[in-house]
């Protein structure tokens, strides 16, 4: 008993030191699979105040371009709207429809902190439980798809983004409906890959890539980005595709989330699916 | 003025440049700018080692908090306050630390800061980007992101240093 007291006081410093780094890689590696607590994310009150407080700042630096973004959108809608068409066939339309029920609803947000050259890259959002945000709602921009919403807080989440390991987003080609999954290499920011593509598909390079909208976390034909590089995965008829994103998350700044009106429908029957029993 | 209270409004400017000046701030090839070490060099040197891990871990935990990384900077500041000790006692001057003045550009010669600032700045680098990639088909990309941000952070920390740190002046 002597000598483990002994020993204890001779490496305290030791044990001091790998008690801290144990709480500190804890706390790292938990924060990626499933997030417990929320006091030490960008999503809690001090931080999200903060990290609000500097956007007001930078948001500046990025009015222009935001600007001009919303005048080409403004005259895509603007096209749309009933005055600018002409009436071929009058008074035989009824408006009220109950061919289409509205399956998606989108909440308008600002990223108000953003990191993209990290292993895992995280957003933070201005609206949170208040204004209807919950775990797993799709986000997605003007421009194409940006990510997950991780978890939230009252006037704050943190958005999984697509620039994350495992992100595994269903997505397909457009022109030819070949699925896989979305993954992210952590090189570049621009770049993603996709797997699970068997390799007796033709795919060509530059071909459109969406969204499937299986999971009913986005709706169906949201873009992705592109098809940049096609290579094959040795001893695997899988192809590895390298894709071209359509938004650059270096400027990411005004995002939708998506709110999906069947999700519990879905999931509902969904469940009822038998579950494969391992062996 | 008082010591405690100097090195407390220290800590918050380092938590509030590093979380939301230098960590914005992506300019390519993996570069990345981490000043906040330099505030762990500067606690004074007798300081209990216990003491200066626990204030390193708030360190880094709450720079972690605001940029979302959770862990990975308290992780690599403990690092550095562990080590800390082992490297002054590995570079201590022939009469040993003066009692006095603190332990920067101003008052220690120019090669001991290369070599022990310099030292622990790599230290700090490579166990951040080793936690944060992990996986070992990539050391090159982890050597390479250690190699390019270690020089960009040196040379942060002694303008840091010359600019606002005060010559001479008594903990």
């Amino acid at each position: 008993m002597r000598n483990l007291i002994a020993f204890f006081k001779r490496f305290q410093v030791f044990m001091a030191f790998v008690i801290l780094q144990a709480v500190a890689l804890y706390l790292y590696v938990n924060y990626m699979s499933f997030p417990k607590s929320q006091y030490l994310t960008s999503a809690s009150i001090v931080t999200g105040n903060i990290l609000k407080a500097k956007n007001d700042v930078t948001k500046l630096l990025n009015l222009s371009r935001t600007n001009s973004i919303l005048q080409k959108k403004i005259i895509e809608l603007r096209k749309e709207r009933p005055e600018s068409f002409f009436k071929m066939d009058r008074d035989l339309f009824k408006i009220n429809d109950t061919l289409f029920q509205q399956q998606y609803e989108y909440i308008p947000a600002t990223v108000i902190n953003s990191t993209f050259d990290k292993r895992n890259n995280f957003f933070t959002l201005d609206v949170g439980r208040a204004q209807g945000i919950q775990r797993e709602m799709g986000v997605f921009s003007d421009k194409g798809v940006v990510g997950i919403v991780h978890f939230t807080s009252e006037h704050y989440c943190v958005v999984k983004s697509v620039l994350t390991e495992n992100i595994n987003i269903d997505v397909m080609v457009e022109n030819n409906g070949a699925f896989g999954l979305l993954k992210w290499t952590s090189q570049h920011a621009r770049y993603g890959n996709i797997s699970g593509i068997s390799n007796d598909m033709r795919v060509k390079k530059w071909s459109k890539v969406v969204t499937r909208g299986g999971a009913g976390i986005f709706p169906k034909g949201i873009p992705v980005g592109k098809i940049a590089k096609i290579k094959s995965v040795e001893g695997k008829p899988l192809w590895d595709i390298e894709i071209l994103f359509a938004e650059d998350f270096r400027k990411i700044q005004s995002v939708y989330v998506i709110k999906n009106l069947f999700k519990a429908e879905q999931e509902k029957l969904e469940s009822l699916i038998p579950e494969d029993k391992e062996e | 003025m008082i010591p405690v209270i100097k090195h407390s409004i220290r800590f918050i400017l380092f938590v509030f440049v590093q979380a939301l000046i230098f960590n914005q701030l992506e300019i390519g090839w993996g570069i990345q700018f981490m000043i906040y070490p330099l505030f762990i060099f500067m606690l004074p040197w007798e300081m209990n080692v216990f003491l200066v891990m626990l204030v390193s871990f708030l360190l880094g935990v709450s720079i972690d908090s605001i940029s979302n990384t959770y862990g990975l900077h308290a992780s690599s500041a403990v690092m550095v306050a562990y080590l800390r000790p082992y490297i002054f006692k590995m570079f201590e001057p022939r009469d040993g630390y003066e009692a006095g003045p603190e332990l920067t550009y101003h008052n220690m010669d120019f090669r001991w800061i290369i070599s022990v600032q310099g030292l622990l700045l790599c230290i700090h680098h490579l166990w951040f980007f080793l936690v944060e990639i992990f996986k070992f088909n990539e050391v090159l990309y982890i050597l390479q992101k250690t190699l390019l941000s270690v020089p960009a952070s040196f040379v942060l920390c002694m303008l840091i240093q010359m600019v606002f740190i005060k010559k001479n002046n008594a903990r």
